[in-house]
């Protein structure tokens, strides 16, 4: 059982799949010599039910055109696979006819997971990898750990390296904001510093339920359309920067008199599944007439839509990710996380942290998120500090260009991966500690 | 005069009267601690802010009410926020037209998979199960390094035969008997293993040896529920409150449901629709 003689012997399938699970969206794609974005498939990682009985899993929910009143069931829970049932399906469904058709045994495999998860879920998956894919090969590992091969020198302005061969990043503080949870991530040379990894389980869903709620409460019942509703907020929602201006500008005065200031406050307009299929935003139209329509009492001959204005549900969701005590949790939010993070490290690691922030997820498109978790960092800090806080290109398909990046690179993914020959014959708690990063010790 | 099972006398106690006793009065003077409000400032006042400030204040079982609602209330708040929007499970589809093996496929190759899929646990449930077997045996599964759990015993060889335990304690995963303890107690401790004079006497901060940066970088990984963030430092100001109807700033609260609103205009709609349905 030496590893590292065995290692040199290993000879590796020419094809690696790169699978970013997400809770929300799956990211896959082969890996080739040059990997790009383009190569990177997203799909959406849920089996749906659509309003007439239909099922349709993984990225079969693109076809659907009508999305009111559909029903998801979502195997990835927090970050980590808990339905197997329901993930196995969507895998197979991909790897057979899907986006990433190939054949699991002539297949190395990269999956993501988020840290910090239950020791028998992570036994559970290099099971499933194994005994039920059947992947030649596999490397399971925390999703921030692949944001390290990326080209970080280029997103933050240091100059060039040498070669390829400079990868992985040598000092990485990574931010990362999906769907169901947000961490962050100190990184060195690629390898987590455990203890200071911290987790706060506010993202997407959570901004998107809020924002659902509020709206549900004040102008339309959205709470069935889940999907809408995250189309709302990718085209509403903002972070701002300076909070109490804002909400100033959205309130409507004591008797409802004030005018609305428009560059805040925005109307909605909900798709009719007729004539259009996917809401629009517009600016806000505070005239009475308008108010009319809106009401449904308007007696002019015009196309009947549902519209609805949004003021502080524009910015007052996605607050949380800095308040989080905003909604009564009593815990950080991500600035604050971050001096936590920081404050388990050695003080002289800290200043290159700072220095290398980077930011992935989907919630960092969010307008404003990287500008002012840039102010609330700097404000927590010496102004002696270098602090740059940079998103990745792609925020959504960084992790998985990294691990494709990883892949291209032979010589590095034969230092990681575990064969399925190598799973049989030492079991799977060695594998478990393989893969996180106990080799030979 | 001991009579019975005891076996020694009991002093006999027999209450004498004397002549200063007489009726008492059925009630006796307490001094009163605090200062009182001039009751003349409260008479008659509806206020029931102000009434619980001077008489006394709210005994704490009323305290306790309150905030109890409080906290379900914010309870609540938050497993809506967590909520997946998923009505009933929906079904996988089953593929018609399937080789025979179609079956086994779906129920899993191995008996290993099989069991997996079809467990029905949550997240919950792993993590609850985690906890507990952290609880029982001090480590996780698939550690090897971990404390058996004698270890925690008080030791019994005689002082001068003692071998020096502080390896064994800090080296370990930060979960037995520390799982209260936050973690930031712990890293501290592995630099200190190593080199320990590196970092503490030069004014500028250098850059921690290999040595050191190998031991932070394969310290085990921390369980969940450590690394959630933990709640700010006492001292920031309190958690800022909106208005239910409108989203502004809250400004007054609901004396009923303790709820805020912003303008009299919010408060209305508040009573009207939201106020009795969480009373009643």
């Amino acid at each position: 059982m030496t590893p590292q003689k065995s290692r040199t012997e290993l000879d590796l399938s020419s094809q690696t799949l790169v699978l970013d699970n997400g809770a929300y969206h799956i990211k896959a794609g082969f890996s080739s010599d040059h990997p790009t974005y383009k190569e990177c498939r997203t799909f959406p990682n849920c089996i749906a039910r659509t309003r007439d009985k239909e099922i349709l899993v993984g990225s079969e929910l693109a076809q659907c055109n009508d999305y009111g009143d559909i029903d998801f069931r979502r195997p990835v829970e927090k970050g980590y696979i808990v339905d197997w049932e329901g993930e196995r399906a969507i895998w197979s469904r991909e790897l057979e006819k899907g986006e990433i058709k190939c054949n699991p045994k002539e297949t190395n495999l990269i999956l993501t997971e988020a840290p910090n998860g239950p020791q028998a879920l992570q036994t559970h998956s290099d099971q499933m990898i194994f005994e039920e894919f059947e992947f030649a090969s596999a490397y399971r590992c925390i999703a921030p750990t692949l944001n390290a091969y990326n080209d970080t020198r280029s997103l933050f302005g240091d100059p060039q390296a040498p070669s390829l061969e400079a990868l992985p990043a040598e000092v990485l503080l990574l931010v990362d904001t999906g769907y169901s949870h947000t961490t962050v991530t100190p990184l060195f040379h690629g390898r987590p510093a455990h203890n200071a990894i911290r987790r706060l389980n506010i993202a997407g869903k959570q901004i998107s339920n809020l924002l659902s709620e509020l709206i549900s409460l004040r102008h339309f019942n959205v709470r069935d359309e889940p999907y809408i509703v995250d189309e709302i907020k990718e085209d509403a929602c903002f972070v701002s920067t300076d909070f109490t201006h804002d909400i100033e500008a959205c309130w409507s005065g004591n008797s409802n008199r004030k005018d609305l200031d428009r560059s805040v406050v925005v109307d909605y307009v909900l798709p009719d599944y007729t004539n259009t299929y996917r809401g629009f935003v517009r600016p806000h139209d505070s005239s009475r007439a308008a108010e009319l329509r809106r009401l449904g009492l308007s007696t002019l001959d015009q196309p009947k839509e549902d519209f609805f204005p949004l003021g502080n549900e524009r910015f007052g969701p996605p607050e949380l990710l800095f308040n989080p005590s905003d909604v009564g949790l009593s815990c950080e939010g991500v600035p604050g996380m971050i001096m936590q993070s920081l404050s388990t490290l050695p003080e002289a690691l800290r200043p290159g942290l700072l220095a290398n922030i980077m930011v992935v997820g989907g919630c960092s498109l969010l307008p404003g998120f990287v500008e002012r978790l840039d102010m609330e960092v700097r404000k927590r800090v010496n102004s002696d500090f270098v602090v740059r806080v940079r998103r990745a290109e792609d925020p959504v398909r960084s992790t998985w260009l990294g691990g494709a990046r990883l892949a291209s690179n032979r010589s590095l993914l034969r230092q990681h991966v575990v064969t399925k020959q190598q799973y049989e014959e030492n079991g799977a708690p060695w594998t478990a500690r393989q893969f996180a990063g106990k080799r030979g010790r | 005069m001991a009579t019975g099972p005891l076996r020694f006398r009991t002093p006999h106690i027999e209450e004498l009267p004397t002549a200063q006793s007489r009726q008492s009065a059925g009630f006796a003077w307490v001094p009163v601690s605090g200062a009182q409000d001039d009751p003349a400032k409260n008479w008659g006042t509806t206020n029931r802010k102000r009434q619980r400030q001077s008489t006394g204040g709210q005994t704490d079982q009323q305290k306790e009410a309150v905030s109890a609602r409080q906290q379900r209330e914010v309870e609540r708040r938050i497993k809506d926020l967590n909520s997946d929007n998923s009505k009933e499970t929906v079904e996988i589809p089953k593929k018609p037209g399937q080789q025979p093996s179609g079956g086994a496929f779906k129920i899993g190759k191995t008996s290993g998979t099989k069991k997996i899929m079809s467990s029905g646990k949550s997240l919950q449930h792993h993590l609850e199960d985690e906890q507990a077997e952290i609880d029982r045996t001090g480590r996780r599964e698939g550690e090897v390094d971990a404390p058996a759990p004698n270890a925690q015993r008080a030791s019994k060889t005689p002082l001068h035969r003692r071998k020096p335990r502080e390896d064994s304690s800090a080296s370990n995963s930060p979960a037995p008997a520390v799982s209260s303890m936050p973690p930031p107690a712990i890293p501290r401790e592995v630099v200190q293993l190593d080199d320990s004079d590196g970092d503490e006497e030069s004014q500028l901060p250098g850059l921690p040896s290999a040595a050191e940066m190998e031991a932070l970088l394969n310290a085990p990984p921390l369980t969940y529920a450590q690394a959630r963030a933990s709640s700010p430092p006492p001292g920031l100001p309190p958690p800022r409150r909106f208005c239910e109807t409108c989203g502004y700033w809250g400004r007054a609260r609901c004396l009923k449901c303790g709820a805020m609103t912003c303008s009299v205009v919010c408060k209305d709609e508040h009573d009207q629709s939201k106020c009795l349905k969480m009373y009643a």
